[in-house]
């Protein structure tokens, strides 16, 4: 009699052992799991350059940058087969760096999820934001997860004399605030 | 008393495995996995297939279309600075635009303009090859073959250009052998050669394409013609084409044949024997015959017909017709 009670204290003890190590192993392995998934913003990035690239200036609605728009009306787009990229590089080999920041600005609202911040740079030059806040910088440097998607973009400067601008190497950045 | 030792380690054996167990299958594991460096890889080959599709139907396109117009742009200077015509189209054609060179000389040194300094098609595709390594890390080859010029229609010149391309990354190669990318660019706005050369470079006349169809002519459509400078294509023409005018030649080009009017007040004298269609005017195809001429004018009818504006404008019989100047407005030349 006396050697099964000792039996059941040994299992028990076990028991009670496994059950403390396992809920503190679960609770390390869930420190690991709380990243945002790494092919969400993945996928952001590659999608902010796709709608920038496959969209044109005749697709799109938007009082500042589509057709009959403010930029149309002004002279300052005149090419409406021009994808939204070809126009941020055209406004980019003109030197129109604040332009091109307004542009971006404008066109890109609503694309990309609030809860993300972005940049978009053309041959190592950003052009937007033009001049980040201190909140976005703090935020680009401590964020665990930024990705980027590149493009090559160029585009026909002057139709009469048949002069090109470009390639330009345009970099979209993606991360989460 | 030995026989509890026993059963404890027995026991202590079986948690140790369990324990074991739990510690493998909740360790955190590195965030690195075959299966994300498959979803790595397939993003950037993605990204490379872009590149390629970028390539080949955009990039090489426009430039195809771009240098095509400068080399035209170049080889009209160079017509006009030489007054002489280009021998071999083709073979010039190809050279300016992949070169920017003519018989091995620099084409802008002899035109004295500055049209294909870096903007010949090697210069754009090794600015391109550039950006490839900047953007996506990719050694790219652009082998350039043969490039053509020709014309199926009036008022378009058919771009081939025949290209080799090899991308090769990290992760994979691409080859495409034997390319041919296909495009065409208009005539419209560019210096007619024929003018250039046959004028002495005083009388540059640009294209510009008439819309008048062809049974609508008549004298008041022709005077505007004439005084527009615009150009026509007739059925089964007996023009030469734009890339023909190159080379000074005025024979008929069916498909692609194109004229133009001279006008009579810009040339000296105003008062030359032939018809003033461009081609049969520069080719004096009607010097000695005036019996096949008509001026068009007839004062004995009360009619100054175009002498009014054009004074000893004249056209061939033929010419008469397709532009359907009646009998009123017309008189024998001779």
């Amino acid at each position: 009699m006396i050697h099964k009670k000792r039996g059941y204290f040994f299992v028990l003890d076990a028991a009670l052992g496994i059950f403390v190590l396992a809920i503190g192993a679960f609770m390390i392995a869930s420190l690991y799991i709380s990243f945002p998934e790494p092919s969400q913003v993945s996928l952001l990035s590659d999608d902010f350059l796709n709608f920038l690239s496959n969209t044109q200036i005749k697709e799109l609605n938007n009082p500042y940058g589509g057709i009959g728009g403010q930029l149309w009306k002004n002279g300052s787009i005149t090419n409406k087969d021009n994808s939204l990229l070809q126009q941020i590089g055209e406004f980019y080999s003109k030197g129109q760096y604040d332009l091109a920041e307004k542009f971006i600005q404008n066109v890109s609202a609503n694309t990309v999820p609030s809860q993300f911040n972005y940049e978009l740079w053309m041959d190592n030059l950003i052009l937007y934001p033009r001049n980040p806040d201190s909140g976005e910088i703090a935020s680009k440097s401590k964020t665990d997860l930024m990705l980027t998607s590149k493009k090559i973009t160029f585009g026909v400067a002057n139709t009469t004399n048949s002069s090109l601008w470009g390639p330009y190497k345009a970099e979209g950045f993606v991360w989460q605030k | 008393m030995a026989k509890i030792k026993k059963r404890g380690i027995f026991f202590t054996f079986i948690s140790l495995t369990i324990m074991a167990i739990l510690i493998l299958v909740y360790t955190p594991q590195a965030d690195i996995t075959i299966q994300k460096d498959s979803k790595a890889e397939r993003s950037r080959i993605d990204s490379i297939n872009n590149y390629i599709n970028d390539l080949e139907n955009g990039f090489m396109i426009i430039v195809m279309k771009a240098t095509a117009q400068k080399t035209l742009a170049s080889l009209s200077f160079y017509v006009n600075k030489t007054q002489s015509p280009v021998k071999d189209f083709d073979a010039a054609f190809a050279e300016v635009m992949l070169n920017g060179t003519i018989n091995n000389v620099a084409i802008d040194s002899i035109t004295g303009k500055k049209i294909m300094e870096n903007s010949t098609l090697s210069n754009w595709t090794a600015r391109f090859i550039e950006a490839g390594w900047d953007t996506y890390n990719v050694n790219t080859s652009i082998a350039l073959g043969g490039v053509t010029a020709n014309q199926t229609t009036p008022w378009d010149i058919d771009l081939g250009l025949k290209m080799s391309l090899d991308v090769k990354s990290n992760l994979a190669e691409w080859k495409r052998d034997d390319l041919t990318l296909r495009t065409s660019i208009s005539i419209e706005d560019f210096y007619d050669p024929l003018y250039l050369m046959n004028a002495r470079g005083i009388y540059p006349s640009k294209i510009k394409i008439s819309d008048v169809e062809f049974n609508q002519w008549n004298i008041t459509i022709t005077r505007e013609h004439l005084k527009n400078g615009t150009y026509v294509h007739w059925q089964d023409s007996g023009g030469p084409s734009f890339i023909m005018r190159f080379s000074n030649t005025t024979t008929n080009s069916s498909c692609c044949g194109i004229e133009s009017l001279v006008n009579p007040n810009l040339i000296s004298p105003s008062d030359q024997a032939g018809s003033y269609v461009d081609y049969l005017f520069w080719n004096q195809t009607y010097i000695s015959k005036c019996t096949q001429l008509y001026n068009v004018t007839n004062p004995a009818a009360g009619n100054i017909g175009l002498w009014d504006e054009f004074r000893f404008f004249k056209l061939d019989i033929d010419h008469i017709t397709k532009y359907n100047i009646t009998s009123e407005y017309a008189i024998r030349s001779c």
